[in-house]
């Protein structure tokens, strides 16, 4: 096989989405080639730090004992913070439902995978467009060079400046994505296991709300990995924007990070801990706004971040476990449609259908509204604000405790809200969740 | 022609943190590139191959992980590369590592034909003594040129090669086979292309991985065992910190005078500015 010899199908973007892809294309047989700007697949990644296990084995049936897992995730805290006050909750979960890792690892075993089923990965080069004849892709191309093929995928992630080229997508809207920011903070495993109170092998993952984000909208979030900690924050784009150019936003993005790290409740968690790695990338915030006009056309598909397909639920981002299954949905769409005839527009409409189908964008559907929680202030500055005074009621009683009830109506009275649109924004915010 | 041309594969020191503690760099983690001024010398390699047709052969001594640098040099349209690499060619220093060099050349002609050229960075971002064309040279016993500038082949054996110093140009003609190090900055590289990376991902026996017992070299003359350098001393050069203030003068000699005074007044960085420029 030579440089312009043509490949059955070319996969743009070595993320989770396009390593699934490759490898199922490669198993079953097909020339594939993966194309990835970073140095070395899963260099370019950036993420929190929770898999869940359950769609990449339908990948990967050996995922649990080849995959580079941390720890299984067996606790799950939600904690709001204000000022020097917290409020935390806790959850033990009964079974392996997901883990911790860091993506870079995953996504590089993922890519080992697909190389060993005869995938050719090639790194450092980036794709500067997808090539289109007469309404059909032949193929993409990298400065001067262009390589064919019967099919691309589209596994560019977030950032999708081939799509935008194509016409398939707006450019990015402020409001549909968020910045995320992290610290990894390496601590001896022992000292993990003793202050998180974990078993070995296994996890925590937290979630954290209120000032941490100076009350904008966003949150923080906790991992625990084998032998280091991940905090960080992710802030939706449009909001701290806004708050920026209103002057109540004036630090750097990493300066809350370092804030949150210094925090009196958690700093304790990591005391001695170096930070080893910092980083930012960008993550959706509103996947199915992002979705592009069409997962397909006569040659391509769309998978993973690119296509949108990011559940984020205001408590969690899945994003790893989506890109995955839509990569696979992809392939099984391109199998059928080369045993068709070929990957015609007529054919890979069935990838489409597939996705409707799947769990991802019932998902999707399911916490699309979770928007307008995250875009209404409320939920981040007057009702962390109220829960925690009222907490603070109940647990700083020096001699009478009020009871609940009392505790919130007049937490609320003295926040100068009314009761009744906490509980009707409450009523109304428990249905998205 | 057939060129060979030399890489290290190095810390990006721009990355590198300094520990105060230690004096010493932090390497632990900082990722590594090609040394950057080896790129003008794999550019020189390619335009000459280009021209006058041949081969391009990257050669490196370093950990296994400094494929990646080969395959940098590679999608820039090297057409092979060796990767030298040995547990016993581990802590050498630049005597140690140029009889590896030399002898993986001298293999290079056993396997491949005769070597016409060998080209090497000016120095490295590392180490920078500057001290390894040379050595190979020595070692191999080729006339050498550094800080050059441009190669032009004459056609009979011999190449005119330009060395450019700081007030005057230089012209030598000299015989091949010889071995250069070219000029920091003396050309642009090109950027690596698709097809490049792709030819050698296709193409299985482009990158050659040679230890010593392919090189077959008397352990005691490699790795530490074969490195007679010592450290005599080290001197901690502390790091200055940065303090940011703006000055801006109409008349540049008042920004002379401003600076002057800063370092004159301000007791503590006058030290450490003595110390980090003698050492104290
Ligand atoms: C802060 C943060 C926290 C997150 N936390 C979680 C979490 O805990 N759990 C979870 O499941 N998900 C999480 N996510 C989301 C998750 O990381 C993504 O959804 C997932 O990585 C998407 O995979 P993908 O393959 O679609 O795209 P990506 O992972 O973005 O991969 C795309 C790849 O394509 C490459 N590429 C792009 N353009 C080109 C080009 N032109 N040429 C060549 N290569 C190109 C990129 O370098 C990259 O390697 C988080 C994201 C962020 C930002
Ligand atoms: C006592 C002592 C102990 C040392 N121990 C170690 C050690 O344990 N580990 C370690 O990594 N280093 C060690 N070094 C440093 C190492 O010997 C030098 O870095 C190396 O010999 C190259 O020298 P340089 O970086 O100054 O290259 P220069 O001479 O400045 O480089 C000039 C050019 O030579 C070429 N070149 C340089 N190195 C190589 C190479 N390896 N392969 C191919 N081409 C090359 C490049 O084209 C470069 O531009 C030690 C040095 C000393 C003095």
């Amino acid at each position: 096989m030579n440089v312009t010899s043509k490949f059955d199908i070319i996969v743009v973007g070595a993320g989770p989405a396009g390593c699934a892809s490759a490898y199922l294309l490669a198993k079953a047989g097909f020339k594939v080639l993966v194309l990835e700007r970073g140095r070395g697949a899963g260099s370019k990644e950036l993420w929190g730090g929770k898999a869940y296990a359950q769609p990449l084995r339908e990948v990967w049936p050996e995922l649990d004992k080849e995959a580079p897992i941390h720890r299984w995730v067996s606790k799950e805290r939600f904690s709001l913070v204000w000022g020097e006050r917290a409020l935390t909750i806790e959850y033990k979960l009964g079974r392996k439902v997901a883990f911790t890792t860091y993506l870079t690892e995953l996504v590089n075993w993922m890519a080992r995978k697909a190389e060993n089923a005869g995938a050719i990965i090639v790194d450092e080069v980036r794709v500067d467009e997808i090539v289109v004849k007469e309404g059909r892709v032949l193929g993409v191309k990298s400065g001067g060079d262009t390589v064919y093929a019967d099919a691309v995928i589209d596994a560019e992630g977030v950032n999708r400046l081939l799509l935008e080229k194509l016409g398939l997508v707006e450019k990015l809207n402020p409001d549909h994505i968020a910045l995320g920011v992290k610290e990894v903070l390496s601590l001896n495993p022992n000292l993990i296991e003793e202050r998180f109170m974990l078993g070995k092998d296994e996890g925590l993952a937290w979630f954290v709300t209120g000032d941490v984000t100076l009350g904008l909208p966003g949150g923080g979030f906790i991992y625990t990995m084998r032998d280091s900690i991940s905090i960080g924050l992710v802030l939706p784009i449009g909001p701290a924007a806004k708050a920026a150019e209103a002057g109540l936003l004036k630090e750097h993005v990493s300066s809350l990070v370092e804030a949150f790290r210094l925090h009196p409740y958690f700093r304790n968690l990591w005391r001695e801990a170096d930070v080893i790695e910092y980083g930012g990338r960008m993550t959706i915030e509103a996947g199915l706004k992002l979705m592009p006009r069409k997962l397909y056309m006569n040659g391509l598909l769309v998978v993973g971040d690119a296509a949108g397909f990011l559940v984020n639920t205001g408590y969690t981002i899945r994003g790893v476990d989506t890109a995955v299954t839509s990569g696979k949905l992809a392939a099984e769409a391109l199998i059928e449609a080369f045993n068709n005839g070929g990957p015609t527009e007529e054919n890979l409409k069935s990838y489409e259908e597939k996705v409707k189908k799947s769990y991802i964008y019932r998902e999707l559907k399911n916490h699309s509204s979770i928007g307008d929680v995250m875009s209404d202030p409320f939920f981040f500055q007057k009702l962390p604000q109220v829960a925690i005074r009222a907490a603070s009621k109940l647990f700083e009683a020096d001699y009478e405790e009020p009871k609940l009830i009392r505790s919130f109506l007049d937490a609320a009275r003295e926040e100068d809200v009314s009761s009744l649109k906490i509980i009707y924004k409450l009523g109304r915010v428990v249905g998205k969740l | 022609m057939r060129i060979a041309v030399g890489i290290k594969w190095v810390p990006n020191t721009q990355a590198v943190r300094f520990d105060p503690e230690t004096g010493t760099l932090i390497r632990k983690g900082i990722p590594s590139i090609v040394n950057p001024h080896d790129l003008p010398a794999i550019e020189m390699a390619l335009r000459l191959r280009d021209a006058v047709g041949g081969e391009v052969i990257a050669f490196t001594m370093a950990p296994p992980p400094a494929v990646k640098g080969l395959e940098l040099a590679l999608g820039m349209g090297v057409d092979r590369a060796i990767l030298i690499t040995d547990r016993v060619f581990a802590g050498a220093d630049t005597l140690a590592t140029s009889y590896v060099l030399a002898n993986a050349i001298s293999k290079v002609e056993r396997e491949y034909g005769k070597v016409d050229l060998v080209v090497f960075g000016q120095e490295t971002i590392d180490s920078s003594t500057a001290h390894i064309p040379g050595q190979v040279a020595s070692w191999l016993d080729w006339p050498y040129v550094y800080y050059v500038k441009d190669i032009q082949v004459l056609g009979d054996g011999r190449i005119r090669v330009v060395r450019e110093l700081e007030d005057y140009i230089e012209e030598y003609e000299i015989e091949l086979p010889a071995v250069l190090g070219i000029a920091v900055r003396a050309l642009k590289p090109r950027p690596v292309s698709l097809y490049n990376k792709l030819r050698a991902k296709l193409n299985k026996d482009t990158i050659v991985v040679w230890g010593n017992s392919e090189l077959k070299l008397d352990p005691r003359c490699v790795g530490l065992k074969g490195s007679p350098t010592i450290v005599a001393k080290t001197i901690d050069m502390p790091e200055v910190p940065r303090k940011k203030e703006v000055y801006k003068p109409r008349d540049p000699r008042d920004a002379a005078r401003w600076i002057v005074s800063k370092i004159v007044e301000d007791e503590k960085l006058r030290e450490l500015l003595v110390k980090k420029l003698w050492g104290g």
